[in-house]
């Protein structure tokens, strides 16, 4: 498998009333074609944000003061603003947390769904309906050429998603971004919005990040899980390596609260004490440290660095975060 | 595999959304009836003095106060004047007097409320304390202060023109009422289109639907024109049919005190003044322009509530 995406060093900053809110500091990471990737962490621990940097889609307070994006060997970090444009309309695809309100309500969803490509690919208005009514049909909307013709408050929560998916994929886009995109949908609909996106990869071979709060969502789906932590990342491994032996503490903090078939009913489920950090002021040690059960000295004086683990090298490394070596201390499951 | 399915409209037909919006505005019986008066006034406004059978200056001295009658629907007043020639030049004198106003307002409001909802930060903490600043200031005093210290010096120099060039057009100091009634209640009325206009352009530069059609690449000029200004037109459009019956009534009641449109040219405000002296004797002079300015009023409310419904699909069942 050859590179699609690698990250350098990433870092972002919000300018907020009285400095710096420090949202992504220093995140590096690759992807393959092909590859789903999970990215994990309790909300605010920077996920969006720095997803949403990979392509510069930030609010005007947010800026990226370092590192950088190259997608297929493109810069984005660096590139003009009519290119990164053209790079959201054709390689970069983003599906989003709350389908009720991504869609304007004064656009069909015809309008809505073929606009990206109209202006991108120059493509007739006829042709790009045809097209969108193609994929509106892939994701499982019946009645397509009708639905074009509708106002998304005509759709439910589960539909407008679908239309969203729809939307996302009909640039074609190498890469997908999709930030909890089942999060606010019930149970029944956020298990088929997952077994599409599953199916959809397989037939269009496109790269996919999965960003979600809920580590028990990412079992069988993603090839290689990211958990993220203030704004860090603090581990990484191929999927199995996370479920079956985990090694940062705040890994094995939230697959314990991930209630399981041995979880007894009525027990309650031990979740992580204290909360995520505010990021006002950049840390000085490892950014768990206040909520670490199994923390040392040295946790609250230096950083730790994102480092691969020992004899998990290799094409897909085991990477972690911790100056405390929890191999064989991790969590029996 | 898919959810549960929507019951289908019988018919699918390419309606646009301003002909959906229609639609949705007929089917509201309270918003026809103020559409079609409003519609009614608009043309009494444009094509009525040329139609009424009595010109709205021409006394009678010997059919003072009469009573509506055949030859004097609305009756006569003080003067022997026929009252529904002046309560028909008096809408004239509201619409164009609610127009400009409109109008003035609008466009200081537009600039100030995008000035403020698009730059944000210390241009927006200015403007916000312009509207705080200028909504604070009562109205009433606000146009006598106007009227008393630019009235005087503004007909000296029409009149100083007159004299000098000799044009026909210095002569009408009409104007000068007019426009110092549009003006006063332009400087009153701007405020809140900036708040309505900065509110929505702050709200909708933040909504998920902007961000997605980003993510797509969607240029900022067609997410301005396809986004953003659909989505706010709607309440400026609710704005715009509430000013304007405000702008009538406002014009009616400084004309009322002295302060707008003076005799002789008709406003329903001094109108109602002059029948207010003598409502006692002959209520029919006071209750002619007094009804219609409640029929306007109403009527403006009515539409602008049935726009409010009719422009926002998300309201649409
Ligand atoms: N527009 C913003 N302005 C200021 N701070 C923000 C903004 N968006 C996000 N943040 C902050 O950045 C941090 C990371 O947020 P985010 O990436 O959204 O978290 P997650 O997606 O993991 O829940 C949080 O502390 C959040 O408060
Ligand atoms: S570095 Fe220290 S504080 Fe941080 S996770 Fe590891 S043990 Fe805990
Ligand atoms: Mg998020």
């Amino acid at each position: 498998m050859t590179k699609l995406l690698e990250v350098n060093n990433l870092h972002t900053r919000f300018k907020v009333r009285n400095g710096y809110l420090h949202a992504v500091n220093g995140v590096s990471f690759s992807l393959d074609r092909g590859e789903m990737l999970g990215v994990v962490g309790e909300s605010g621990c920077g996920k969006s944000v720095s997803m949403m940097s990979l392509i510069r889609l930030l609010p005007p307070a947010a800026e990226i003061t370092d590192g950088e994006v190259l997608l297929e060997g493109e810069d984005i970090t660096h590139a003009s603003v009519n290119r990164v444009n053209a790079i959201r309309g054709s390689k970069v695809g983003m599906i989003f947390q709350d389908p009720m309100t991504s869609l304007n309500p004064f656009m069909k969803i015809g309008e809505q769904v073929i606009e990206s490509i109209v202006f991108h690919k120059k493509l007739a208005k006829a042709e790009a309906l045809k097209q969108a009514a193609r994929y509106l049909k892939m994701v499982g909307i019946s009645n397509a050429e009708h639905r074009l013709n509708e106002y998304p408050h005509q759709l439910s929560g589960g539909m407008r998603q679908r239309v969203m998916i729809a939307m996302a994929l009909l640039n074609e886009p190498s890469l997908v971004i999709a930030d909890e995109p089942t999060t606010a949908l019930d149970v029944t609909i956020q298990a088929q919005i997952v077994e599409l996106v599953k199916g959809l990869r397989e037939k269009l071979n496109m790269s996919i990040i999965w960003i979600t709060h809920d580590l028990s969502l990412l079992a069988g789906m993603v090839d290689r899980i990211m958990v993220m932590y203030g704004g860090y990342i603090v581990e990484e491994a191929v999927l199995d390596d996370i479920y079956k032996s985990p090694l940062h503490p705040y890994t094995i903090g939230l697959l314990k609260s991930i209630p399981s078939l041995k979880t007894e009913a009525g027990s309650r489920l031990p979740s992580i004490p204290g909360a995520p950090p505010n990021l006002f002021a950049e840390p000085t040690g490892c950014p768990f440290a206040p909520r670490c059960t199994y923390r040392v000295d040295r946790c609250t004086r230096e950083v730790p660095a994102l480092a691969t683990v020992p004899g998990a090298e290799g094409d897909r490394p085991h990477r972690v975060a911790c100056w405390v070596d929890m191999r064989g201390r991790g969590i029996a499951q | 595999m898919t959810d549960q399915a929507l019951p289908l409209p019988q018919e699918e037909k390419q309606f646009s959304l301003a002909k959906d919006a229609f639609i949705r505005l007929v089917a509201n019986r309270l918003a026809v009836v103020g559409m079609v008066l409003v519609a009614f006034l608009f043309f009494i406004a444009i094509f009525g003095p040329y139609l009424t059978p009595y010109d709205f200056l021409s006394q009678d001295l010997l059919s003072r106060n009469q009573a509506p009658s055949w030859q004097h629907w609305f009756g006569t007043d003080d003067l022997g004047r026929d009252i529904l020639s002046r309560v028909i030049y008096g809408s004239r004198t509201a619409v164009i007097v609610g127009f400009s106003t409109v109008s003035f307002s609008l466009v200081i409001g537009l600039f100030m409320g995008a000035l403020g909802g698009y730059f944000g930060g210390k241009v927006d903490a200015f403007v916000v304390w312009l509207i705080d600043i200028t909504m604070s200031i009562p109205s009433l005093l606000l146009v006598i202060v106007i009227n008393v210290s630019l009235k005087p010096p503004l007909v000296n120099w029409m009149d100083a023109q007159f004299v000098a060039t000799g044009n026909e057009f210095y002569r009408n100091t009409i104007w000068v009422d007019f426009v110092l009634v549009f003006g006063s209640l332009a400087l009153i009325k701007w405020p809140k289109a900036a708040r309505i206009i900065r509110g929505q352009i702050l709200s909708i530069r933040n909504k998920n639907y902007v961000l997605a059609a980003e993510a797509l690449g969607v240029p900022t000029y067609k997410i301005v024109r396809r986004y953003v200004i659909p989505n706010a037109i709607g309440p400026i459009i609710v704005y715009i049919s509430a000013a304007l019956g405000e702008a009538m009534v406002l014009e009616s009641s400084f004309s009322f005190l002295g302060v707008g449109v003076r005799p002789p040219i008709p406003s329903w405000g001094n109108m109602i003044s002059d029948g207010l002296r003598i409502w006692q004797l002959y209520p029919h002079v006071l209750a002619a322009p007094a009804a219609v300015l409640a029929i306007v009023t109403i009527a403006f409310s009515f539409l602008g509530d049935g726009l409010n419904d009719a422009l926002n699909p998300r309201q649409w069942k």
